[in-house]
């Protein structure tokens, strides 16, 4: 860097220096100007303003070629260098973005297509247990009922049972009342006379 | 064990066959049937007072206390049957009473072809009952039969009839009881 910074610092001192010259004998480039203001020399260089600004430029013309442009190229290079790695890194900044727009994308659509399953499924899965749910209520209610009617069967019957039973032993007790009271001994005799004809045999017969 | 039953068997066949013998020397049938009735009788009182039983069996007393014991407590009983029974108790061997009672009758109907016919009725029955009862058990057990009777107020009428472990349950009580149960069990003809 100090080096180029060097060689620049000559370059501007000889293009100065050329330029001063050029500057400092101005009457000698004018000097003549009226003189040959007539006919074809009024369009022809004086050659001795010629040379000297000939040679001036040629001199520019060198420094700059060996000094300047190559300063100038590659600061155009590198210029151009980092104009084409800033477009390189936009187009892969671009090219980045639009892939992550893509992954983005696609990933809110697989989103969107996992949401929407999750409320399909749960849709579903309501639905499932809904329809358990009242599968299940309907069976228990059934078998309440049939529990209920069972036991209202159970219910009725021990009634009737134990109704049955009261009248039998109130019939049976009236009967034992009336028999043991009533009877005289000869209807006794009678009813032992009828049951010893009417009894079994001692061998089962 | 077997041996053992053997024994007993033997013991209860000694007794019942001594005591058929001895009723028998004493007063022939009469006294033999009064001592088939007496030991009913006293089968009934032994398994209804347990103190008797225990006493009778109770190691704790020396023979000559269960002996006396038993003659003093059946002291109003046949003669035959009170030694028989003393002995038993001084012995230790009250407990096989009932076996002894039921060998008994065994005996009797095998020496003397005659069966003694349990009759409980709630009236004292006639001459004309007592004959139909004992025309109808020797017509069935084809043997003599005498009548053992006695007045049971309980079975309201009607007769009950055993014999050597065989019953005939004519009594009105009876009926009535099945009755009762069939009322009971009759669910009305719903089902």
């Amino acid at each position: 860097m100090k080096t180029q910074a060097k060689r620049t610092n000559k370059v501007v001192a000889v293009a100065t220096g050329a330029l001063a010259s050029s500057f400092a004998f101005p009457a000698l480039a004018f000097a003549n100007e009226e003189e040959a203001s007539g006919g074809i020399s009024a369009i022809l260089p004086d050659m001795l303003e010629f040379v000297p600004m000939l040679i001036a430029f040629i001199i520019l013309w060198i420094v700059l070629a060996k000094f300047g442009w190559p300063m100038f190229n590659a600061m155009l290079e590198k210029r151009e260098n980092t104009i084409r790695d800033a477009l390189k890194k936009s187009e892969e900044a671009k090219i980045e973005s639009e892939r992550v727009l893509a992954e983005y994308k696609k990933q809110l659509d697989d989103a969107k297509a996992q949401a929407t399953q999750i409320v399909a499924d749960a849709r579903e899965t309501g639905e499932a247990v809904k329809a358990d749910i009242q599968q299940k209520a309907q069976a228990e209610a059934a078998d309440m009922i049939e529990k209920a009617k069972a036991t209202i069967e159970a219910e009725k019957k021990a009634a009737i049972a134990e109704l049955q039973a009261s009248i039998a032993d109130t019939s049976v007790d009236v009967a034992a009342k009336l028999i043991g009271n009533d009877l005289t001994e000869g209807e006794h005799r009678s009813i032992i006379e009828k049951y010893v004809k009417e009894a079994g045999s001692f061998n089962g017969n | 064990m077997a041996t053992n039953r053997l024994v007993q068997k033997g013991k209860v066949q000694v007794y019942s066959q001594t005591l058929f013998d001895a009723a028998n020397d004493a007063g022939s049938q009469d006294s033999v049937v009064e001592v088939r009735n007496q030991l009913a009788q006293l089968l009934k009182l032994v398994y209804s007072d347990m103190d008797l039983t225990i006493a009778l069996s109770n190691p704790d007393y020396t023979p000559e206390q269960r002996h006396g014991l038993a003659r003093a407590v059946f002291a109003d009983c046949n003669p035959a049957l009170r030694e028989v029974l003393a002995v038993m108790a001084e012995n230790g061997d009250a407990d096989l009473l009932s076996r002894v009672y039921h060998t008994y009758e065994d005996v009797v109907a095998e020496k003397l072809n005659l069966y003694v016919v349990d009759v409980t009725t709630v009236v004292p029955l006639d001459d004309e009952l007592r004959k139909l009862i004992k025309e109808k058990t020797e017509a069935d057990l084809g043997c003599k039969a005498v009548l053992n009777e006695s007045i049971d107020k309980t079975i309201l009428g009607g007769i009950i009839m055993s014999v050597n472990g065989m019953r005939i349950d004519a009594s009105v009580i009876s009926q009535l009881n099945k009755a009762r149960h069939t009322l009971k069990e009759n669910d009305g003809g719903e089902n």
